[in-house]
C-alpha cells in the first residue's frame, strides 16, 4: 500500500524517530529527565553573570583597564543563522557605526540588535562608569540557539511534516575605547615567511 | 492524527522491488503454462518473424503512473554535505551583509539618513502635520465628494489671507507656523 501513496511527499512524511515524549514541554510530565531547566522566571545565564565580576584595585603604575559591558537578549523569535549575519556585520565596529548600519538594514533581527545595543549603551553610562557613550566599540557579538518548539505542518494528501519554531539568543560585549584597527589580510608572502621560519626552527630530536 | 510508523528503509526497498518486478515483466515476457509465446513461426520460411520487441515499444508505456517511476530519475543528493562545506557556502563574502557607505546626517534634525532617501524623522513630522490639516479639511467639507474646485491655502495663527489668496479656500490651523512650512 506504500506505492499507492503520493510520489515524493511521503519521503518527508515518514518520521519514526519523532517520539511523542520529545514534544511535551520540558519539566511538565517528566521531571527526572529535565534536571537542568530552572523553574525561576529569569534563568541566570553565564553571560549575565559576566557583568558581576569585580577586579582588585589597580596598582598606580598599571595602564587603565578598559570597561567591559556584557549584555544579551534571550528567546528572540528569529533564526540563529540569519541573526549571525548581522552579528558578523557589526563585529569590531564602533557603536555609532553599528547603530547606523542596523538602522538601515532591512532584516528583522536588525531592529532587535539595535534595541540591545542602545540598552547596553545606557547600562554602560549609568552603571559601568563609562564617560562618553560614543567611546564604545563592539568587541564580541554572538548568537546562540534558543528553545525550539516542534509543531505539525500539514501537507496535502494527509501527509504531515514536523516544523521547528526557531528562537535565538543574542550576546554582545562592549568595550570602552576606539575600535581596534582592522588587521591586514594575510598575504602569500606572510604565509611563505612563516613556513620558512617553521623550517628554520626545527631541531634534532633524540640525538646527541 | 494518524502516525504512520515505519522504519525509513523497508518501504523504499519494497517499492523498488515492486517497480523492478514490473519493469522485468515488461521487458522479458515469460509465459509459464499453456499460453503460446509470441515468437515467430517455427517453419523455416522466409517471412519476417514477429519479434516481441516492436510490440513492447508500441504498447503504451508502463501501466504505473509516471510519478512512481520518476522517483528513480529525480535529482537527489548523493552524499551528505559536511559542515565544512556548508560553512564555506554560508560564510562566503557574497552572502555576508555588505557595509553601507551611503549614510549621512540630516542637516535639519541631526538624525541619520540615507543619501538618496528623505530623512525618516523629518518625513514623520511632515506626515503628522499633513494628517491634522486633512482632519481640518474633513471638518470643513463634512462628507465625501465635497471638494471645491479652487485651491486651498493653510493659514496658521496670526496670519491674514493676502491678495494672492483671493478666490482660494482657507484652512485654519490653531498653532504656530512650523519652520519648515514656508508661507507663499
Amino acid at each position: 500500500f506504500c506505492c499507492s501513496l503520493a510520489g515524493s511527499a511521503w519521503v518527508c512524511g515518514l518520521l519514526s524517530w519523532a517520539r511523542p515524549e520529545r514534544w511535551l514541554a520540558s519539566g511538565s510530565l517528566f521531571p527526572l529527565s529535565c534536571i537542568h531547566t530552572s523553574t525561576s522566571l529569569q534563568k541566570s545565564g553565564k553571560w549575565e553573570k559576566k557583568n558581576r565580576i569585580v577586579y582588585p584595585p589597580q596598582l598606580p603604575g598599571e595602564p587603565r583597564r578598559p570597561a567591559e559591558i556584557y549584555h544579551c537578549r534571550r528567546e528572540i523569535k528569529y533564526s540563529k543563522d540569519k541573526m549571525w549575519y548581522l552579528a558578523k556585520l557589526i563585529k569590531g565596529m564602533s557603536i555609532d557605526q553599528a547603530l547606523a548600519q542596523l538602522e538601515f538594514s532591512d532584516k528583522k533581527g536588525a531592529k532587535v540588535i539595535k534595541e540591545v545595543l542602545l540598552e547596553a549603551q545606557e547600562m554602560a553610562v549609568k552603571n559601568h562608569n563609562v564617560e562618553f557613550k560614543s567611546n564604545l566599540h563592539i568587541a564580541e557579538s554572538l548568537t546562540g540557539r534558543g528553545r525550539y518548539m516542534k509543531r505539525i505542518r500539514y501537507h496535502g494528501k494527509g501527509m504531515f511534516g514536523v516544523m521547528k519554531i526557531v528562537r535565538c539568543h543574542y550576546f554582545v560585549k562592549l568595550v570602552e575605547g576606539p575600535p581596534p584597527p582592522p588587521e591586514p589580510p594575510r598575504t602569500g608572502f606572510d604565509q611563505a615567511k612563516e613556513y620558512v621560519q617553521q623550517l628554520r626552527s626545527r631541531t634534532l630530536v633524540h640525538t646527541l | 492524527v494518524l502516525l504512520v510508523l515505519h522504519s525509513p528503509l523497508s518501504p523504499f526497498r519494497r517499492l523498488l522491488q515492486r517497480c523492478w518486478a514490473r519493469l522485468e515483466r515488461g521487458l522479458l515476457p515469460s509465459f509459464p503454462g499453456g499460453q503460446s509465446p509470441p515468437w515467430g513461426p517455427a517453419l523455416a520460411v522466409e517471412a519476417p518473424a514477429f519479434l516481441p520487441e516492436p510490440e513492447s515499444n508500441t504498447r503504451e508505456g508502463n501501466e504505473a503512473p509516471s510519478l512512481l517511476d520518476s522517483i528513480l530519475w529525480m535529482a537527489a543528493p548523493k552524499k551528505r554535505r559536511t559542515i565544512e562545506v556548508n560553512r564555506c557556502r554560508r560564510r562566503n563574502p557574497n552572502k555576508l551583509i555588505k557595509v553601507k557607505r551611503n549614510i549621512d546626517v540630516c542637516p535639519e534634525c541631526g538624525n541619520l539618513k540615507q543619501k538618496h532617501v528623505l530623512c525618516g524623522y523629518c518625513y514623520a513630522k511632515v506626515k503628522a502635520e499633513t494628517r491634522l490639516i486633512r482632519v481640518e479639511i474633513q471638518k470643513k467639507e463634512g462628507g465625501p465628494f465635497n471638494a471645491p474646485t479652487v485651491e486651498t491655502v493653510v493659514l496658521y495663527e496670526g496670519e491674514k489671507p493676502t491678495e494672492k489668496d483671493e478666490g482660494k479656500r482657507i484652512i485654519e490651523r490653531a498653532r504656530k507656523r512650523p519652520s519648515w512650512f514656508v508661507q507663499n
